[in-house]
């Protein structure tokens, strides 16, 4: 298995990498975003083979180039249930329900990254005032939210105190970004940044961590709350919560580098929601 | 130092000109071809920055168009990644303020600097040519969406391997060119040796050194070429009928001599004939007074002064006829017989002789005695002839240093045009005239002296100046 492939390729593909146009009516739509899961067939191929045995139908894996258009297409219904950051979670939080947490190196949680190029000197956020910036997307926690709540604390806005801020929309993306030179630093999900360290080393030696943020929750699978109690959208929860006992289901996760998926608790988001709260606040 | 270019032997001025013209030629056709190289390398290289170029913008518009600085980085960074080949090493983008978006080495261009720095020494893509001898060339393009300036593109394509290209090529053509040079040259001497071999002979054979054309020989003319072998003969030809003509003017000389003599052959016979009268008298007188010893004594003295006359007459005759074989110094008794030959004729004209021999030496500057008799009784002869009756001829001969004056001069009209030149010049000779004159000019010609000649007061004067000779062994 190439596991180098998981998060290999391009994500400006990845709006039309999953065909939506079989809509059969006994498929479960599962939203999905590239930004710590980049599109790659394998993997995507595996998770949904796996989530369709395990919930004995047929499973679509549906991908968008943002945070937000998944939350659109789950909060209007064009998806049954979606993989999304527990940022828009939170921003959601009444119309949307928990269906499970990834736990990853034991524990549903993970931190973000301020990363800088491998030789910059730089010790802190506070180093990088009056540079470029690459943030992940405007709708992730660790891609977002982390720097620009760090920011808040220090009463400053991402704006006036990088000289220019850019989305790249995908986690992979932001190392591209710090490693190629294009950007000083960048914040990043800790969990992709790991994974790439793993399967690509290269990409990843070009950049230092500066600091990582304290533990926060796993992005979550989450379904809209009024479907909540439907009959495929508990099997679906189910078939997640179980895909660690079934072989496919295993083969899957480690392809993604995670032990299971466990049922968790809105509080694992209790830090988040200290850090929007300081981000709305300021 | 070299030698002037028109002495050098013919084939080595042929291979030289070959050498030279082959030069002329491969400059022209290496430049040809460096030339045609070169296009065909701009025109590949063009096509090349043009679909490159063409095709980043058509990606790159709508990202620049919205200043997505992370799309055209990722477009440009792909695009990196994905190239074929490396001709490619760098490409920036710019908004339509010239501020960087970004480039494929973000370190190089900065987001937001200005391209300035890159697009300076831009061209833009009809122009992009390798020719400059710079391994990278920077194109330049517009970026437009809908027809609207949005941004601006940079790129630097690496073109060192069309410049090694072209330098191979050059050093090819340059080694190709000298071999081939080498080898015409070297073929274009020999066969030019082989062609002008028989100019060769020719040359050698029209008397390099001065002397006469002599024949070639029959085994050399070369029977392949027509054209040269019928030269040949025509020069053998020529040769010949030069040789009969020296040959026709040797025996014409050598019948002067005997002309000289003829001219002199009336008055000799007077002169042998006057006195026979007396002798005659003289022997009527002793059979007439036989018995009268004083008158025998007397007619028999008369006798014998008469027949010593006669003798050295003959003698004189004979002399004139031998001498040119003989290898005889010239002497005093030289103009004394030339005088005994030459007076009669002066006295049958009426004319006064004047003979004038300076010296004392007996033996005249080691001169031979032919040559110098022929030249002074022929000049007299001339000067006799050209004087009126009754008129005046001189002869004077006078030693300077090492140098013999003979002078002869007449009181006649002078020399006419004819005359001078057959004596002044080397002019051909018109037929019909005699070849006294002409004579008299070779043969000082050959003692390696000079005539010079003379008109004042009436009289014509004739000079001929003889160096002495160095005494040889008999």
């Amino acid at each position: 298995m190439n596991r180098r492939r998981f998060l290999a390729g391009a994500s400006t593909c990845a709006a039309v990498s999953v065909p939506t146009l079989v809509r059969a009516a006994e498929s479960f739509r599962l939203g999905l975003t590239p930004v710590f899961l980049d599109n790659d067939a394998v993997v995507i191929e595996r998770l949904r083979s796996a989530l369709s045995e395990a919930m004995g139908e047929p499973v679509d894996l549906i991908q968008r180039r943002t945070y937000q258009e998944i939350t659109a297409t789950i909060l209007d219904g064009s998806v049954d249930a979606a993989w999304i950051c527990g940022y828009p979670f939170l921003q959601h939080r009444d119309s949307l329900s928990l269906l499970g947490v990834p736990v990853w190196r034991g524990r549903p949680l993970y931190q973000s990254y301020l990363i800088v190029r491998e030789d910059d000197e730089a010790e802190g956020l506070e180093d990088l005032r009056g540079d470029v910036h690459a943030f992940s997307d405007p709708d992730s926690n660790s891609g977002y939210l982390v720097t620009a709540s760090d920011l808040a604390r220090m009463g400053a806005t991402p704006e006036r105190f990088f000289s220019r801020s850019l989305f790249t929309y995908g986690h992979r993306n932001v190392v591209r970004a710090v490693a190629g030179g294009l950007t000083r630093s960048g914040s990043v999900d800790g969990y992709v940044w790991e994974t790439l360290a793993n399967v690509e080393p290269s990409l990843t030696a070009g950049t230092r961590v500066v600091t990582r943020s304290e533990w926060l929750g796993f992005p979550p699978f989450a379904a809209r709350a009024d479907r909540a109690s439907e009959r495929t959208v508990r099997r679906f929860g189910e078939a997640l919560r179980g895909l660690d006992a079934t072989p496919a289901g295993r083969e899957a996760l480690q392809l993604l580098f995670l032990d299971r998926i466990e049922e968790g608790d809105t509080s694992l988001f209790d830090g988040i929601a200290v850090r929007m709260a300081e981000l709305s606040g300021r | 130092m070299l030698m002037r270019v028109g002495t050098w032997p013919i084939t080595i001025r042929i291979a030289v000109a070959t050498a030279v013209l082959m030069v002329l030629l491969g400059l022209v056709a290496s430049q040809q071809v460096l030339s045609t190289l070169g296009r065909l390398q701009d025109a590949r290289l063009q096509e090349y920055a043009r679909l490159h170029v063409e095709g980043l913008a058509v990606a790159l518009g709508p990202f620049v168009l919205h200043k997505d600085v992370w799309e055209v980085y990722d477009t440009l960074d792909r695009a990196r990644a994905n190239a074929s080949g490396e001709r490619t090493l760098f490409t920036v983008v710019a908004d339509e303020r010239g501020r960087v978006l970004a480039a494929t080495d973000p370190l190089r261009a900065p987001v937001d600097e200005s391209i300035e720095a890159f697009a300076d020494e831009a061209v833009p893509v009809s122009e992009v040519t390798a020719a400059n001898g710079d391994s990278v060339v920077r194109v330049t393009a517009p970026l437009s969406v809908q027809g609207r300036d949005v941004g601006q593109i940079v790129t630097e394509l690496d073109v060192s391997d069309l410049v090694a290209q072209r330098r191979n090529a050059a050093l090819a053509l340059l080694a190709g060119n000298a071999a081939a040079t080498m080898i015409l040259v070297l073929a274009g001497y020999f066969v030019m040796a082989r062609m002008l071999k028989p100019v060769e002979l020719l040359a050698h054979h029209m008397g390099e050194a001065g002397d006469a054309p002599h024949p070639i020989p029959e085994a050399a003319i070369p029977r392949s070429d027509s054209v040269l072998s019928r030269l040949l003969r025509n020069f053998n030809d020529m040769a010949g009928a030069i040789d009969a003509r020296t040959e026709a003017d040797r025996r014409l000389a050598e019948r002067e001599r005997f002309v000289s003599l003829g001219r002199l052959s009336s008055s000799l016979a007077h002169e042998i004939n006057n006195p026979l009268g007396g002798l005659l008298n003289a022997t009527d007188t002793i059979r007439t007074y036989a018995d009268r010893p004083d008158v025998v004594r007397q007619s028999a003295d008369l006798l014998d002064r008469g027949l010593r006359h006669l003798r050295d007459v003959s003698r004189a005759i004979l002399e004139e006829n031998r001498i040119d074989r003989s290898g005889r110094l010239l002497s005093k008794s030289d103009f004394e017989d030339l005088r005994l030959l030459f007076e009669p004729e002066t006295t049958r004209r009426g004319q006064h002789l004047e003979w004038k021999i300076d010296g004392a030496n007996d033996v005249i500057q080691n001169l031979p005695s032919a040559p110098v008799r022929q030249i002074a009784l022929n000049l007299l002869l001339n000067a006799s002839s050209a004087a009126p009756d009754g008129g005046a001829v001189s002869l004077s001969i006078r030693e300077e240093n090492d140098r013999l004056e003979l002078a002869v001069s007449d009181d006649g009209p002078g020399l006419s045009e004819a005359a001078r030149a057959r004596l002044m010049s080397e002019a051909p000779v018109d037929p019909g005239g005699g070849v006294g004159l002409r004579l008299v000019r070779d043969l000082v010609t050959g003692l390696g002296g000079g005539v010079a000649c003379h008109r004042s007061e009436g009289r014509t004067q004739i000079t001929v100046s003889l160096p002495r000779r160095e005494a040889r062994p008999c």
